[in-house]
């Protein structure tokens, strides 16, 4: 049996199971699911920071008392994206029904206290439960400071006293969390989201073409052809994988054009998959492909029916999210041993290609071995299982 | 031509079979008769090497099956008990199928596998997937992918099993054409018309172990029985009469 017969014969396999496969809805379904959910999850989530974004530049500031201080008033009408509004009759009620994210109340004697030189109390009604509010809230107060500050020096430039002497120390807030670093928060599920497509992608081949090749009654004749098992085993696994690979591609390519169906760039969100991002992607991504759908055919062909191959791959599946919810709760840095583990590497992997910073051409060798390697194993051990007769015959 | 010699194979403490020895000669078509349970799937299996023996030498035309079972598999037809299909295939590309991986290829294929849908009447099923494939459609297709490397030996496991009068008669015709061309057909059934007007020659087989083998002629002399389906129940029972 000369190897060039058996490679030809697994090229025949693989043809044969990609047919069969593009014709079974159910693969064809988990490849359309499995490709599309990432972009779709991440298109939504972005739009919600720029909904976000948008509401926080524009405020809405309801003003209870608005004759007592029109000098306040005209100043905040000045700031940009500053709505003032006649502020609601029960201030207090309308907060706490939500009807209002916040109100301001200004005190009668506004004029009076204000000309005497002593401080006036304007009280901003909030509700600190409601997260959404906050940073509205947040905007409001400092507008307010502001306006205090600036009077507060001209008071003092009026005594003849140099305003810098009241403020002993001057606070600058850098804020980190901008719009941009959200959306790069939300770009950290894209490895994710990549690894899954290929998990997910070739898991219908993997179960199909094993467990329920048996299932059928269609293993038996199959096992008749003159090839050796590894033949078979080879054509199934790199069926599967070929088809993870293909679902991977397809994220990929969708994920590099959220930009075009998103108007992310006008409201300064900064994300794009370019040329050299998508060839760090699929030397990331496509080694992890061989090792899954190995996995997926050996848990598969270990299983006694059909249904049970199934239900293992829906505990299989949870395996991709482990590190992408890992990564989400705890920065998982970059320690060489985590290339050297399967999924993990490839995750790592392609954080730092979509984080901007290509990882050493070592890394990838190491991951891509790795995952070559294991799956070498299993489809060795899936080969040997063929050969069992109480697996051929589901005893 | 298939040789088998002192075959034995265990499951567990079961023994399924238990020391068959028999020839089925080329340009013949032999039977391997037996109750359900006597050991003939599993002899068969054996022999086309799905399932290894204990011990015990298989010969298919003088190639050894157990060192090289690929080898025999080429020479190898064969239609297992309860074959499944694939649902989404159609019946002209379960053919190419399996010719291609026995090395076929190109306008041979496409000429053996015309061949085979018009002899067995199947070029209106030929494009259909084998979903909704009645039982007897189905062994066509079975049938049909067996032969569609022309080979020199053909193992039947309970072929006509459940079929209809038409299909039984359709495969009975292709197993004397089979004869004609010279090749070696081994057919395992417990249906005893079948085997004595298909067959020339009978291994009887009950409890994992041969107990008779002959023309049909020569079984109902041995037993004593004019009926075959007398003589059939009297080996059968006599091998247990013998062992208890």
């Amino acid at each position: 049996m000369s190897i060039a017969r058996s490679l030809r014969q697994i090229a025949i396999v693989i043809r044969k199971e990609l047919k069969d496969s593009l014709r079974d809805r159910r693969a064809l379904w988990s490849i359309v699911f499995s490709v599309s959910i990432g972009p779709i999850i991440i298109g939504f989530m972005m739009n919600r920071v720029a909904d976000r974004q948008r509401e926080a530049e524009r405020v809405r500031v309801p003003v209870v008392g608005m004759q007592y201080a029109p000098a306040l008033v005209d100043w905040l009408r000045q700031q940009s994206g500053v709505d003032v509004v006649e502020g609601p009759k029960n201030p207090e009620e309308a907060v706490r029904n939500q009807q209002e994210e916040l109100a301001i109340i200004i005190p009668k004697d506004f004029a009076r206290t204000f000309n005497q030189s002593k401080p006036v109390v304007v009280q901003i009604i909030a509700d600190s439960s409601r997260n959404d509010a906050r940073p509205i809230v947040e905007r409001v107060r400092r507008l307010l400071q502001q306006y205090g500050a600036e009077i507060g020096s001209l008071r003092l430039i009026a005594r003849g006293i140099s305003p810098a002497a009241s403020q002993p120390i001057l606070l600058e807030d850098i804020e980190v969390s901008t719009a941009q670093q959200r959306a790069a928060q939300i770009l950290t599920f894209i490895p994710m989201f990549i690894i899954m497509a290929g998990f997910v992608g070739g898991m219908q081949i993997a179960t199909d073409s094993t467990a329920g090749e048996r299932e059928r009654g269609s293993l038996e004749p199959l096992l008749v052809n003159p090839a050796p098992r590894l033949v078979f085993v080879g054509g199934k696994w790199l069926a599967a994988a070929l088809a993870a690979m293909a679902s991977t591609a397809l994220t990929t390519v969708l994920c590099a054009n959220l930009p075009r169906f998103l108007p992310l760039e006008e409201m300064g969100i900064r994300f794009r998959i370019g040329p050299e991002h998508i060839t760090g992607i699929i030397a990331a991504a496509l080694p992890m492909c061989l090792f899954s759908a190995a996995l997926q055919s050996a848990v598969a062909t270990l299983a006694r029916s059909f249904k049970e191959a199934q239900s293992y791959m829906g505990v299989l599946v949870l395996m991709p999210m482990i590190p992408g919810v890992l990564g989400a709760l705890y920065p998982l840095g970059n320690a060489p041993w985590m290339y050297a583990t399967p999924m993990l590497g490839p995750y790592v992997l392609l954080t730092n290609v979509l984080g901007g910073q290509t990882p050493a051409m070592n890394a990838f060798l190491i991951s891509a071995g790795i995952s070559i390697v294991t799956a070498a194993i299993l489809v060795r051990i899936t080969a040997t299982l063929f050969e069992s007769e109480r697996i051929i015959f589901g005893r | 031509m298939i040789r088998v010699d002192q075959l034995r194979k265990q499951f567990g403490t079961v023994t399924a079979v238990n020391g068959v020895s028999f020839t089925a000669e080329n340009g013949a078509i032999t039977g391997l008769l037996g109750p359900n349970g006597a050991g003939k799937t599993t002899t068969l299996r054996m022999l086309y090497a799905v399932m290894r023996p204990d011990t015990g030498s298989i010969k298919v035309d003088e190639v050894d099956a157990i060192a090289d079972p690929h080898e025999a598999q080429g020479r190898l037809g064969v239609l297992p008990d309860g074959f499944g299909l694939y649902p989404r295939l159609t019946a002209r590309e379960h053919l190419e199928y399996f010719g291609e991986l026995h090395g076929i290829s190109g306008a041979a294929l496409r000429q053996r596998t015309k061949e085979l849908l018009d002899l067995l009447d199947m070029n209106a099923i030929a494009d259909r997937r084998t979903a909704g494939f009645s039982h007897g459609e189905r062994t066509k297709v079975g049938l049909a992918r067996a032969l569609v490397h022309s080979p020199q030996n053909v193992l039947l496991d309970e072929p006509t099993n459940g079929l209809d009068v038409m299909s039984t008669r359709a495969v009975r015709t292709i197993v004397r054409r089979l004869k004609e061309e010279g090749r070696c057909v081994l057919f395992s059934s417990h249906v005893m018309q079948e085997v004595s007007a298909l067959c020339d020659s009978i291994v009887v087989i009950a409890h994992g172990q041969v107990v008779a083998r002959g023309t049909p002629d020569e079984l109902r002399r041995h037993t004593g029985h004019d009926n075959l389906e007398d003589a059939f129940v009297a080996l059968a029972s006599a091998d247990r009469g013998g062992r208890e």
